[in-house]
C-alpha cells in the first residue's frame, strides 16, 4: 500500500465517521453518553498526523462543534486544538501501537476534551459540571473508546496504523 | 496531508498550535454578535448538508416509529415488551405534540430536536426549523408538558434553542391563580440526571404550597418573550430564605430536555396559553 492510497483511505474513514455522526445521532440514545464520532475522527487522524496538522484539524472540529452548540463559542475550538495537538504529540512520544493502548488513548482524549470545554466555557453551574465530569464524561469516553476500537479493527487494512494486540 | 514516522513537535507544529490557540481565544472573547455571525455562517453553509441528513434521519425514525407502532398494535405478540414500551412512549410523545398543536391558539412551528454529542449539548440544541419556517430569535420552545427553552439564533433551515438548563436562562413565573410571582432560573445539579430549577424573589409573606404548579407569567404583554400559562414545573421544596424579605423554592422541571425529540416553537404574539397546556407530570 503506497502513501497516497493510504491517505485517501484515511480520508474516506474520517469522512465516514463525520457523516455517521449526523446520520446515526437519532439512534444513539442519550447525547450525554453516546459516542462522539467527530472527536473520534480527530483522534484517529491525530494518530498519524504531525502535531501541527492535528492542532489545525482540532481547531476545525472545534469550530464545527461550537457552531452546532454555541453555548461558549471558542471553548470547543480551544479544547479540540489542545486535544488534537497533545494526541499527535503524545502518540509520537509515549504510546505503543497496541489496541488497548489505543482504546485508552480514545478514552483519555474524550474525557480531556470534555474537561477543557467545561473549564474554558465556564457555562455550567459547579455541581452540574462535577456530575458531567465524574459521571457522563467517563461514560461518553468509554462508548467513544469502544467505537474507536471497532473502527480500528474494521479498517485495520485501510488505516496506516499498526495495531499489535 | 503528510505522514511522518518521526513526528515529534517541530517549530512549524508549535507555530500552528499557537496560532490555533490564539484564534480559539479570540473566538472565545469575541463579542456575542461576532460569535453568532460565525456560528450561523458555519451551520448555514458547511454544516447545512450534515444537518439536513440528520433531519431526514429523524423524520425517517419518526415515520418508522409510527409504522412499527401500527404493526405492534396488529401483532403485539411478536414484539418484545421492551421494544413495545419504547415505541409506545415515542408514539405518545408525538400524539401529545399533535394534540398540543391543535389546542394552541397562537401561530407555531413543529420541529425535530437534532441532539449533538458535545459536553454542552444539554444546554443548547439544534432545531430542524429555521427562519424559512417562520422561526425567529427569542421564540419560546415548548412541548405538551411545558417549557423547554427559547430560540437563541436562527439560520434559514435550522435554529439553536437555549434550554432551561443553561445558566443564563431566566423566566418570570407565577402560580396559576396569580397569587405569587418570582423569577425561575436553573439550580445546582443534585445528581447526574437531576437538574432542578429555582423560583426566587417570592415575597416572604406569600407561601407557595409544595406541589403547586408554576407557569410563565407573561409579564411583558403580547410583546414579551414568554406567553402567560406555559407550565414550568412543580414546587417540591422550600429553598433558601431571606428572613423577612423573600423565599426561594425548588422547582422540579416539567420537561427534561434529554428526553425531548419533537418540539413546538411559538412564533405568534405572547397571548395567554393556560388552557392549551395539560398539567405537567412531576
Amino acid at each position: 500500500m503506497n502513501g497516497r492510497s493510504e491517505q485517501y483511505r484515511l480520508v474516506v474513514v474520517l469522512l465516514l465517521l463525520v457523516v455517521l455522526q449526523f446520520a446515526l445521532r437519532p439512534f444513539l440514545g442519550d447525547f450525554r453518553s453516546s459516542p462522539d464520532l467527530l472527536l473520534l475522527a480527530l483522534l484517529v487522524y491525530a494518530i498519524r498526523a504531525r502535531p501541527g496538522q492535528a492542532a489545525v484539524a482540532g481547531f476545525l472540529v472545534g469550530l464545527v462543534v461550537d457552531s452546532l452548540t454555541p453555548v461558549a463559542f471558542g471553548a470547543g475550538m480551544l479544547a479540540h486544538t489542545v486535544v488534537g495537538y497533545l494526541a499527535a504529540w503524545g502518540k509520537a512520544v509515549f504510546f505503543a501501537e497496541n489496541l488497548i493502548v489505543n482504546a485508552g488513548f480514545f478514552f483519555v482524549g474524550t474525557w480531556l476534551r470534555d474537561l477543557l470545554v467545561l473549564v474554558a466555557g465556564r457555562h455550567m453551574v459547579q455541581s452540574a459540571m462535577a456530575w458531567q465530569l465524574v459521571f457522563w464524561s467517563p461514560i461518553k469516553a468509554l462508548t467513544t473508546a469502544i467505537v474507536g476500537v471497532v473502527v480500528l479493527m474494521l479498517f485495520r487494512r485501510w488505516l496506516p496504523i499498526r495495531i499489535t494486540e | 496531508m503528510t505522514f511522518a514516522p518521526d513526528r515529534f513537535s517541530s517549530r512549524r507544529d508549535s507555530l500552528a498550535f499557537i496560532v490555533c490557540l490564539l484564534l480559539s481565544v479570540a473566538a472565545r472573547v469575541a463579542p456575542p454578535a461576532v460569535q453568532d455571525t460565525v456560528s450561523r455562517a458555519v451551520s448555514g453553509t458547511a454544516l447545512a448538508p450534515f444537518l439536513a441528513v440528520q433531519h431526514q434521519v429523524e423524520l425517517i425514525k419518526a415515520s418508522r416509529t409510527r409504522v412499527t407502532a401500527l404493526s405492534v398494535l396488529r401483532d403485539s405478540a411478536l414484539v418484545s415488551a421492551f421494544t413495545a414500551q419504547a415505541l409506545r412512549e415515542e408514539n405518545e410523545r408525538l400524539r401529545e405534540i399533535l394534540q398540543l398543536t391543535a389546542r394552541l391558539p397562537v401561530r407555531h412551528v413543529a420541529a425535530e430536536v437534532l441532539h449533538q454529542s458535545g459536553p454542552a449539548s444539554g444546554l443548547m440544541v439544534v432545531l430542524s426549523a429555521g427562519s424559512g419556517d417562520g422561526v425567529v430569535e427569542r421564540a419560546p420552545v415548548v412541548v405538551a408538558g411545558g417549557l423547554v427553552g427559547v430560540v437563541h439564533s436562527v439560520t434559514p433551515r435550522s435554529s439553536v434553542a437555549l434550554l432551561w438548563t443553561h445558566p443564563d436562562f431566566r423566566v418570570s413565573a407565577m402560580t396559576l391563580d396569580g397569587s405569587a410571582f418570582g423569577i425561575v432560573a436553573p439550580r445546582r445539579a443534585e445528581g447526574p440526571n437531576v437538574m432542578m430549577l429555582e423560583l426566587s424573589g417570592v415575597p416572604y409573606q406569600e407561601r407557595v404550597p409544595i406541589g403547586t404548579t408554576i407557569y410563565t407569567s407573561g409579564l411583558g404583554g403580547a410583546r414579551g418573550v414568554y406567553p402567560r400559562g406555559i407550565p414550568i414545573g412543580q414546587i417540591v421544596a422550600v429553598g433558601e430564605e431571606q428572613e423577612g424579605w423573600s423565599r426561594t423554592y425548588v422547582v422540579q422541571p416539567a420537561v427534561h430536555p434529554a428526553a425531548v425529540s419533537h418540539v413546538v416553537v411559538l412564533i405568534g404574539p405572547a397571548i395567554d396559553l393556560r388552557e392549551a397546556f395539560t398539567e405537567p407530570v412531576p
